[in-house]
């Protein structure tokens, strides 16, 4: 890459596909890790529009505006030290014009396991949210026979594979919102290293707090 | 100026929860198609559902390249309105430094310009509305214009380009030249 693209200026505010991914996500990753019934139609739907949010996002940092796109914000695990290490000793790390290292790493982080919640979640899904919830309106009729057919007696490896299938769909779920809450303390963080609020151009942005 | 840079940003947030909403409709088709595919086998119906998909996906990669394309136009035009706001400024200076503006003059004349009435500007300095109204008619004078209202039209006039429809310009020529 030669140069470094990704020291300069801070964004003011992000593009509205950044914002709208990234509380997308804060909202889909809520809904089903703390509300909805894993297995439920609702469960299964949310977890699709997570897989389009994710999907929407990856193609927006391969053709997006400069500062979203996935070379603004190599992975880097060595200047992310660096950077951790100058918030530590207090000494005021440049600013970066896409996430900083340290975030870059978060971000991919938070990525990588939502891709895995979801892969996990949909080798778990029998049929899609549609059939799902045609199911669950039978069943709420009083007709229980659909029940049977979806689940038929399972061979011995079939149970396990589905055990470890689940086992690690909520293993990494965990791990997601452990990394949430992770996400949301460095930022509390580095806003007070920085001396800059990184929350606004999340929302509307410093312009739109201003007027 | 400021409502069309933001009216543009509002279309372009409008664009990005459309890509989202379609991107959603995508991996729910995709997904149901795939689900069919797998009980059913392939046949024309399946065919027509690939094209289908390969469409939404081809929709949302164009849209996203588009959406783009809007965003860095946007802020190319935010950079060019700061750039002429700055010239602008600079060549109301000269000009006023052209009349021999007094200092006390110039700032009344950059209120004026910015669309202040007389009561506004005499609060804003502090001064009385007489003391304005006075300097108001020096900047005229010096100026060589009638009013509020030719003051005004002396800098946004150059910044008009376009030629003047063929019945107005006879009279608009003739005020013109008794101004200047």
């Amino acid at each position: 890459m030669g140069r470094t693209p990704n020291v300069g200026p801070p964004v003011a505010l992000w593009d509205p596909l950044v914002r709208i991914s990234h509380w997308g996500i804060a909202i889909v990753v809520i809904a089903n890790a703390l509300i909805t019934r894993g297995g439920s139609a609702l469960h299964v739907g949310i977890g699709w529009a997570a897989l389009a949010l994710l999907i929407l996002r990856i193609g927006w940092g391969l053709v997006g505006v400069p500062e979203a796109r996935f070379s603004a914000f190599p992975p880097h695990p060595r200047a992310a030290l660096a950077h951790l290490r100058s918030l530590l000793t207090g000494t005021a790390p440049p600013h970066y014009r896409s996430h900083n290292p340290a975030g870059a790493i978060m971000v991919y982080s938070l990525w990588g396991t939502l891709a895995l919640v979801i892969a996990t979640g949909l080798m778990m899904t029998t049929a899609s949210p549609l059939k799902l919830a045609e199911q669950e309106a039978i069943v709420a009729s009083g007709d229980w026979s659909t029940l049977v057919t979806a689940h038929q007696p399972t061979e011995d490896t079939d149970n396990t594979y589905r055990k470890l299938v689940g086992g690690v769909h909520n293993v990494a779920a965990n791990l997601m919102l452990l990394l949430a809450v992770l996400h949301v303390g460095g930022v509390i963080v580095e806003s007070r290293a920085m001396r800059r609020n990184l929350v606004a151009p999340m929302i509307a942005g410093h312009r739109g707090r201003r007027e | 100026m400021k409502s069309f840079t933001t009216r543009q940003g509002r279309q372009s947030t409008a664009l990005a929860i459309f890509l989202l909403v379609q991107t959603v409709a995508a991996v729910f088709f995709v997904g149901d198609s795939v689900g069919d595919l797998l009980s059913d086998g392939t046949g024309a119906h399946s065919m027509f559902e690939v094209l289908v998909a390969v469409a939404l996906v081809l929709g949302i990669g164009f849209g996203l390249i588009g959406l783009r394309r809007t965003l860095i136009t946007m802020r190319a035009q935010e950079q060019t309105i700061a750039a002429a706001s700055g010239d602008l400024a600079r060549v109301i200076d000269d000009q006023f430094g052209a009349w021999g503006l007094t200092p006390a003059e110039r700032d009344v004349g950059f209120l004026a310009l910015k669309g202040l009435d007389v009561a506004e500007i005499a609060k804003l300095r502090e001064a009385a509305a007489g003391t304005v109204r006075a300097q108001l008619t020096h900047i005229y004078a010096k100026a060589g214009v009638s009013g509020r209202a030719q003051f005004a039209a002396f800098f946004v006039e150059d910044l008009l380009a376009a030629p003047l429809p063929a019945a107005t310009q006879a009279g608009r020529l003739a005020s013109i030249e008794t101004r200047r």
